[in-house]
């Protein structure tokens, strides 16, 4: 009898590691993300950075052995985005929705969120709203919002150019260019600049042809060019005004996604030099070994270098990977929420001495925002200019802003 | 408001109204002649621009890209039109089984074009003796955009001779108002459809390739360009080729005056215009009531 128990405890100890692994728990994390279209290659390129960062993180480690695996879906429109959401929340019993380009669609997705108490991690869309007058416990977002991008806008505006007072605006028209000319004329009331708007242009999203917009501009003549466009909108608005010689005429200002890589890489030569532009993540700043180890395995990856929107979504999965790693489980909601409060976590576009955190009252990253003008460097290729002369605004001065979030409530509403 | 002005605004219409005709041009003769109104005719654009991109990474030459890009979307097209359209030709429902397939084809496209070019954007350098811009006084014009301009009076002009000086253009128009007695008398009526088919989607691969140095090539530009190209013809009229370029005229203008007077309306105006026409002339300000159409 006490052969037989020692043989059985023997063969339990053997076996215990084993059923530790097959057992181990595989923690889903439902992603939307913009595969098709215009916004295709955002979504592709944070497919690209989520597999780097679940490896990372797998290989690192999670408690009792757990892994996470990540599902993604064409997110398509609102309506369908909100189905597949549900979806994950009932039948694929995934623990986090993660993800999504479009601010209409986090807008609506963040309600799915809400309503049933999953944890949303947005990685791109960067309404304000979301973690302003839209926000609720359970959102919480991995790059910055447009104020973010804004406010540091107005601030170079008042503090590195000079001799202007005429400004004019051209973004799509649609929240996401509504807000920004919302928010950059609230910045540089806040910092007492005064400026005259002598024009405001609202293109359809996608508007293939400016050439009318352009001559209308030029009739305008503002000192600055306020533009608040992304990808490939950016990128034939400036193929198309650079005959007409309309960056000698006034200075173009494009802060929140006119840096961006991919923009880069379409223009190449195309591209002015001296233009003011930022973006929410650059592949040339800060040039620390973690920004450089992040450039490299992406490039490794998927054989070209990433757009900005691939950080927000490997900057996530860290972000929910600590979390889970701080709870002891991806189970208690409420833990993880806990833990994800006030959570430092260090960005690939963390400059040195300084780790992006979530700020626990409105759950929006705070990073700083790095300004600067294009110059030639084709370290990047296909891309022939990236940013240089580069003016870093700190993140505290940014975000949060509860004045301007009051603001924002009493225009838009909850 | 100064007379430079007005040019200016004029000129930058005329060159958006250029490129809409081009694409609008196809569309409406697929509809007049073939009688499908292909969906997928922004995809032609798509590939035009494409094939045009590819060679031009072999060859780094603008103008023999142009010809690939034009010639590559007519022949895709073509295959299109013979595998698949024609067996759909006379089916209860076709309206409903044309606007699926075709569809289905914007969406084939746009994914057979990420997975060889991948999603990011491309771009098409101009010609470098069409890199400059002409100084009119106080007005600027690209002379890229001049091009487009010239290009597009061309395709005018060809399109008016052959449709009515040649006999092979007064098949065309005949097969458009009835193909049954035109086969009855004997000519080969799929054959004409084929090659409508074919000049028509070339007709849109030639605005993707004039269009991509001033625009971005990137898997979904087609289904963007056709909003603007059905507006066309529905204010010109369906199947209608004059009707095409009076509308793209009326949609340029409207819109670049409207940038100029009325920013925030600008893009409403076109739509604007579009319901005026549908409520007070339907079938398209150039368009005849088509009775005992077959």
């Amino acid at each position: 009898m006490k052969h037989k128990l020692i043989s059985l405890l023997l063969i339990l100890a053997v076996l215990s590691p084993l059923t530790a692994v097959y057992g181990a728990e595989t923690i889903k994390i439902g992603a939307l993300y913009t595969m098709t279209g215009r916004g295709g290659q955002y979504g592709k390129d944070s497919e690209v950075a989520i597999k780097i960062a679940l490896d990372e993180v797998n290989a690192k480690g999670l408690p009792d052995g757990a892994k996470l695996e990540v599902i993604i879906t064409d997110d398509k429109n609102p309506l369908y985005a909100v189905s597949v959401a549900k979806r994950y929340i009932t039948d694929e019993k995934c623990k986090f929705l993660f993800g999504i380009i479009s601010s209409a669609i986090g807008l609506a997705v963040t309600e799915v969120s809400k309503e049933n108490k999953v944890i949303f991690v947005g990685s791109d869309h960067a309404a304000t709203d979301l973690t302003a007058n839209k926000f609720h416990k359970y959102y919480f977002r991995s790059s910055n919002n447009t104020f973010q991008s804004m406010m540091a806008g107005a601030m170079y505006l008042k503090d590195e150019v000079k001799n202007w007072k005429k400004i004019a605006y051209i973004g799509p028209d649609y929240a996401y260019g509504r807000d920004q000319w919302m928010e950059v004329k609230w910045g540089l009331d806040k910092l007492g600049v005064k400026y005259e708007v002598v024009g405001e242009y609202w293109p359809k999203l996608y508007e293939p042809d400016y050439t009318s917009y352009i001559t209308a501009i030029m009739k305008a003549a503002p000192d600055i060019l306020i533009v608040g466009f992304w990808g490939g909108d950016t990128v034939s608005f400036i193929k198309q005004a650079k005959p007409y010689g309309l960056f000698g005429k006034m200075k173009y200002f494009h802060v929140d996604a006119g840096g961006n890589y991919e923009a880069m890489a379409a223009l190449g030569s195309d591209m002015p030099e001296g233009i003011i532009m930022s973006a929410r993540h650059h592949n040339n700043w800060p040039e620390t070994p973690a920004n450089k180890a992040y450039v490299d395995k992406f490039y490794k990856a998927a054989g070209r270098y990433p757009s900005y929107a691939a950080e927000g979504a490997y900057v996530g999965i860290h972000m929910i990977a600590e979390a889970i790693r701080k709870v002891g489980n991806a189970n208690d909601t409420e833990a993880l929420v806990k833990a994800l409060e006030g959570m430092k976590i260090q960005c690939p576009e963390d400059p040195p001495g300084f780790t992006s955190y979530i700020d626990p009252k409105t759950h929006q990253i705070v990073q700083v925002q790095a300004i600067g003008t294009t110059v030639k460097n084709d370290k990047f290729p296909p891309a022939k200019f990236m940013l240089g002369n580069l003016k870093v605004y700190p993140a505290d001065k940014l975000w949060p802003n509860f004045e301007y979030i009051d603001y924002m409530t009493k225009v838009k509403g909850k | 408001m100064d007379f430079n002005t007005l040019i200016a605004q004029f000129v930058s219409g005329l060159s958006v109204a250029m490129l809409l005709f081009l694409v609008a041009s196809g569309l409406t003769l697929i509809f007049g002649v073939v009688n499908v109104l292909n969906f997928a005719h922004g995809s032609f654009y798509l590939l035009g621009t494409y094939f045009t991109y590819q060679l031009m990474q072999v060859f780094n030459n603008f103008w023999v890209g142009l010809l690939v890009g034009v010639i590559g979307a007519g022949i895709v097209g073509m295959v299109i039109e013979v595998l698949f359209l024609r067996r759909i030709y006379g089916r209860d429902q076709e309206g409903a089984f044309q606007l699926l397939m075709t569809y289905a084809f914007i969406l084939i496209i746009d994914d057979v074009v990420k997975f060889i070019w991948g999603p990011e954007y491309k771009t098409i350098p101009k010609p470098d003796a069409l890199m400059g811009s002409l100084n009119l006084g106080t007005t600027i014009v690209p002379t890229y955009n001049i091009f487009i301009i010239v290009v597009g009076m061309l395709v005018v002009l060809f399109a008016w001779y052959f449709l009515t000086k040649t006999d092979k253009g007064k098949m065309v128009r005949a097969s458009s108002l009835d193909r049954n007695m035109l086969g009855l008398l004997g000519t080969n009526v799929p054959m004409i459809m084929t090659l409508v088919f074919g000049v028509a989607t070339a007709m849109g691969g030639l605005a993707g390739v004039l269009a991509a140095p001033l625009r971005t090539v990137t898997p979904g530009a087609g289904i963007e360009i056709i909003i603007d190209s059905m507006i066309v013809v529905v204010i010109g009229g369906f199947g209608n080729f004059w009707g095409a370029l009076l509308g793209a005229l009326i949609i340029g203008e409207v819109l670049s005056f409207g940038i100029l007077w009325m920013p925030e309306m600008a893009t409403v105006l076109t739509f604007i215009v579009m319901i005026i026409v549908l409520i007070v002339k339907p079938e398209g300000l150039l368009s005849k009531k088509m009775v005992g159409r077959k």
